[in-house]
């Protein structure tokens, strides 16, 4: 048998296609005919390229099943069991079962891809032109359409899939809806889920120790959000609370957070004090001990947490494999810092920021003197490349066309001057007499419509109105069509290698068909339309210029080893 | 149209070309009557007065352009009419003036608006509008002042029209009352109606001054009496002026009524001569011949028509790229 490491599901005999008797296969990934007396598998469709599958209705006389392709095939298999019609339908409705378990598996991945073409169809209407004008047509194949199309940049995508980030405001995008009793409901999807999964872990690991053993999912997630953990403020978290523990956790993230950053001595983190202008007007010490300033505080710290986990979350994502130190900090927290910690009097804000503040900033001036040398810096003055002229008068007056000045001799130059000093003086303004009524008949004629000066420039205008609409859009379609495909002609030159060669007799072949199956009708067209101009001169001659470019190097090839 | 919104500028360049001026008189002595200077100084003047009668609020300004020296002929110069006696000095241009003897007053402090203008002259008798009088006048005046004491011609003969010189003293006049006149938001224009031929050796200047208009927004109209201008072309291509060669000077004033008077709103709604295909090809530095495809060179920006390894305007030295086909092709030619 022909593929023998795919297993085979099913396979029915006596399933006649085009009229030619054979075996139907259903394999993992692919269903395939064979014809009896051979040993090939004369069709094969992968389950991915299938759109869906088609019966023939009850009480007809051929019981048969259609395979509609995504690309727009078909095949027909017309079942013939010996048996009898009963036989025939139940391997019928065999095939057809398991056809729908294995259909949807695929389903996901085709859809994917064809959403994404199908996106790319919409968001670029000279795109789909072009895929209506080559592909529709028959000119190129899809698939070679959209390899071809994928050669060009891609905007929307490709490359490494990025993961979704997560959204700062996940948490407030939860809208609760009050029912007008006294009950709320929260609605989560599974992004949401997701969203507080990766942002706090610690809920996370909560989840899978309670859910399903001891809560259930709903009660879980109610018992969240009634929880103080996720309210304002969490001075009065119980102990008894599931997600006390997490805001504990919580903290030592914070302080760990906190205790990265002071490692660094050349980061000043005393210089971000918190200090409100409206309080105390910039000068007058804050009252630190208000209970509200320390609600407040909280409410940063709790902000500034959950602003650190989702940034966290985007790390992570990012560096998955190489840093998996992110999601650890906590283990290479200093013993210090876990002691602190650990024995609870983290909740007081102060004394946190106290150690945070320790390393003392002349301490970090001499690092920075330690560590930077002013002779290894670079030089500030930058050489700067001087223009050297050698020919000035041309670079400041540039260049003229070459002068075909009358020469005029000094004599004559003297005698127009006299004669035109001379008319200067004899000047008597006339003004009355200025303009003589038959000379402005005349100049209005020149300047109306019709006239010497109004004549020209016009062409485009003309051309606009003279060729109809329809023969426009047309045109225009045809120069994208065209120019796509000898864009593609082009690119293979020179032609350095087998695959190249193979593209470039293609693409001649598919220039050609181009030009009988879509330029020929629209030439004619606009023949019979009767215009002056020669609308369509142009696209000949592109079409002509990659003819002989192509002849060119065909005779080159054949004619190779002979030097000309 | 543009009544509520408080005028607009003219600038109006005279070319005063004298050679070609005096070679134009003379084909057409024949005739006294048909003297072409005499029209067109006519029409420009009746132009100039329609201008500031179409509204109130319109202002206008005259230079002209001659071979040595650009000059203001309206609103003029007040020293010069207050202080001095028609100067015997020769002048290469304003500025120079400026420079000279009265240096204690800059250039456009002198050079006022109409409204301040030659006070000091006799009012119009013949019961003419008084702003039209002095204007006419003061047109009349300078340019003779400026022709017939011309002293300096005596040594140098040039046939050039210094229009890139007027151009930016054009300019730099808008640039002012634009200032002034923020609140009305003035428009301007500036008309060249020029006489000789483009001069070669003003065609960066030119450029400069036309990417100058470009950008304060100021329109270059050309009207051309002689010979087709290149420069002026694409300089009126450029700003989004009119360009008219006109065929029969005789009749300038018909042409200049009736396509340069509109301002650029009214022009919109008239049919006015189609624009000029401006060819803008570039002239190459070693030939001066027009290229559609050259070479320029990546440091001082000149043109060639071939390719030179040095660029023989700022002695850069390029490094060539051999083509990979042509070394290839050598390699197997031994075989
Ligand atoms: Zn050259
Ligand atoms: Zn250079």
């Amino acid at each position: 048998m022909a593929a023998s490491s795919e297993s085979v599901l099913l396979y029915i005999s006596n399933v006649r296609c085009k009229k030619v008797e054979g075996t139907l296969y259903i394999f993992e990934t692919r269903m395939a005919w064979q014809q009896s007396s051979k040993d090939i598998f004369s069709i094969s469709h992968n389950y991915a390229d299938i759109k869906m599958q088609k019966i023939s209705p009850e009480g007809k006389s051929k019981v048969q099943l259609q395979i509609v392709l995504h690309d727009g095939g078909s095949t027909t298999f017309h079942f013939n069991n010996p048996e009898g019609e009963q036989a025939q339908r139940k391997d019928r409705n065999e095939v057809k079962e398991l056809l729908i378990q294995l259909l949807p598996r695929f389903k996901l991945k085709v859809n994917k891809e064809l959403e994404e073409k199908n996106r790319k169809l919409q968001e670029d209407p000279e795109l789909f032109k072009l895929y209506m004008d080559l592909v529709v047509s028959q000119v190129l194949t899809a698939d070679e359409f959209w390899a071809n199309i994928a050669n060009k940049p891609d905007t929307g995508g490709g490359g490494a899939p990025q993961s979704v980030g997560v959204s700062g405001a996940f948490l407030a995008d939860v809208k609760p809806q009050s029912d007008g009793v006294n009950a709320i409901t929260y609605n989560l999807t599974t992004d949401i889920i997701e969203s507080i999964f990766k942002t706090y872990p610690a809920v996370k690991k909560k989840h899978l120790e309670n859910v399903p053993h001891k809560l259930s999912e709903s009660e879980f997630w109610t018992r969240f959000f009634q929880s103080h953990y996720f309210h304002r403020d969490r001075l009065t978290a119980g102990n008894k609370d599931l997600f006390s523990e997490c805001a504990k956790s919580d903290d030592q993230d914070l302080l760990a957070e906190a205790w990265k950053v002071s490692e660094n001595p050349l980061v000043d983190i005393a210089n971000f004090y918190d200090d409100p202008e409206d309080e105390g007007y910039g000068g007058a010490a804050v009252d630190k001990t208000s209970t509200t300033h320390q609600v407040n505080q909280n409410m940063i710290r709790r902000f500034n947490h959950h602003s650190t986990m989702v940034l966290k979350t985007a790390d992570d994502s990012a560096g998955n494999k190489s840093t998996p130190s992110v999601s650890n900090g906590n283990t290479t927290l200093p013993a210090a810092a876990i002691s602190e910690a650990s024995n609870g009097s983290f909740a007081d804000d102060s004394s946190c920021s106290s150690w945070v503040v320790e390393p003392p900033a002349n301490k970090r001036s001499k690092l920075i003197e330690k560590l930077e040398y002013d002779d290894l810096e670079g030089e500030e003055t930058r050489r700067t490349a001087r223009l050297n002229l050698v020919k000035r008068d041309r670079y400041y007056h540039g260049p003229m066309t070459l002068q075909r000045a009358e020469y005029r001799s000094n004599d004559e130059i003297i005698a127009s001057l006299q004669a035109f000093t001379d008319a200067i003086a004899a000047w008597q303004p006339a003004l009355p007499e200025v303009l003589p009524s038959s000379i402005a008949v005349g100049v209005m004629g020149e300047l109306s419509p019709g006239g010497v000066l109004m004549q020209g420039g016009t062409t485009d205008a003309l051309l606009n109105q003279m060729v109809s609409q329809p023969i426009q859009k047309d045109m225009k379609a045809i120069y994208i069509s065209l120019c796509e495909l000898l864009r593609h002609f082009y690119a293979c030159f020179p032609v350095t290698s087998k695959a190249l060669e193979e593209k470039v007799v293609k693409m001649k072949g598919t220039l050609d068909r181009f030009h009988m199956v879509k330029m020929r009708p629209f030439q004619e067209s606009v023949m019979r339309q009767h215009y002056t101009v020669n609308l369509t001169g142009h696209l000949d001659e592109m079409l002509q210029a990659a003819y002989k470019k192509y002849e060119a190097w065909e005779a080159k090839k054949t004619g190779g080893g002979r030097p000309r | 149209m543009a009544a509520e919104e408080g005028g607009c500028l003219l600038v109006v360049i005279v070319d005063t070309n004298p050679v070609w001026w005096g070679e134009n008189c003379m084909q057409t002595e024949s005739g006294v009557d048909e003297n072409q200077l005499h029209k067109c100084l006519d029409s420009i003047m009746v132009f100039c007065n329609s201008h500031l009668m179409l509204n109130s609020e319109n202002k206008l300004a005259v230079l002209a352009s001659h071979t040595d020296q650009s000059k203001f002929l309206y609103p003029k110069a007040e020293s010069a009419t207050a202080a001095a006696p028609p100067s015997v000095e020769p002048r290469e241009d304003v500025i120079s003036m400026a420079t000279g003897e009265e240096s204690n007053d800059s250039m456009f402090s002198r050079t006022n608006g109409p409204g301040s203008c030659g006070e000091g002259k006799q009012t119009s008798s013949d019961g003419r509008h008084e702003l039209l009088a002095q204007l006419d006048d003061s047109l009349i005046d300078q340019l003779k002042e400026m022709i017939l004491n011309d002293s300096s011609q005596d040594n140098i003969l040039r046939a050039e029209t210094m229009l890139a010189g007027a151009l930016a003293l054009a300019l730099c006049y808008i640039h002012r009352m634009m200032k002034e006149h923020t609140k009305q938001g003035l428009k301007s224009r500036i008309l060249v109606i020029k006489a000789g031929e483009d001069s070669a050796s003003q065609y960066l200047p030119f450029m400069n001054a036309v990417f100058t208009a470009q950008k304060l927004n100021v329109p270059i109209d050309a009207c051309l009496l002689g010979k087709d201008s290149g420069l002026l072309q694409q300089g009126s291509d450029i700003t989004g002026g009119i360009y008219l060669q006109i065929p029969n000077p005789m009749g300038l004033l018909q042409y200049l009524l009736w396509v340069f008077l509109p301002d650029a709103d009214t022009r919109e709604k008239l049919v006015l001569p189609p624009r000029v295909q401006v060819d803008y090809r570039a002239a190459c530095f070693c030939h001066r011949n027009l290229i559609d495809i050259g070479y320029v060179c990546s440091v001082c920006l000149s043109i060639f028509c071939h390719f030179s390894p040095i660029c023989s305007t700022c002695q850069t030295t390029f490094k060539i790229m051999g083509r990979p086909g042509k070394a290839k092709k050598r390699k197997l030619l031994p075989k």
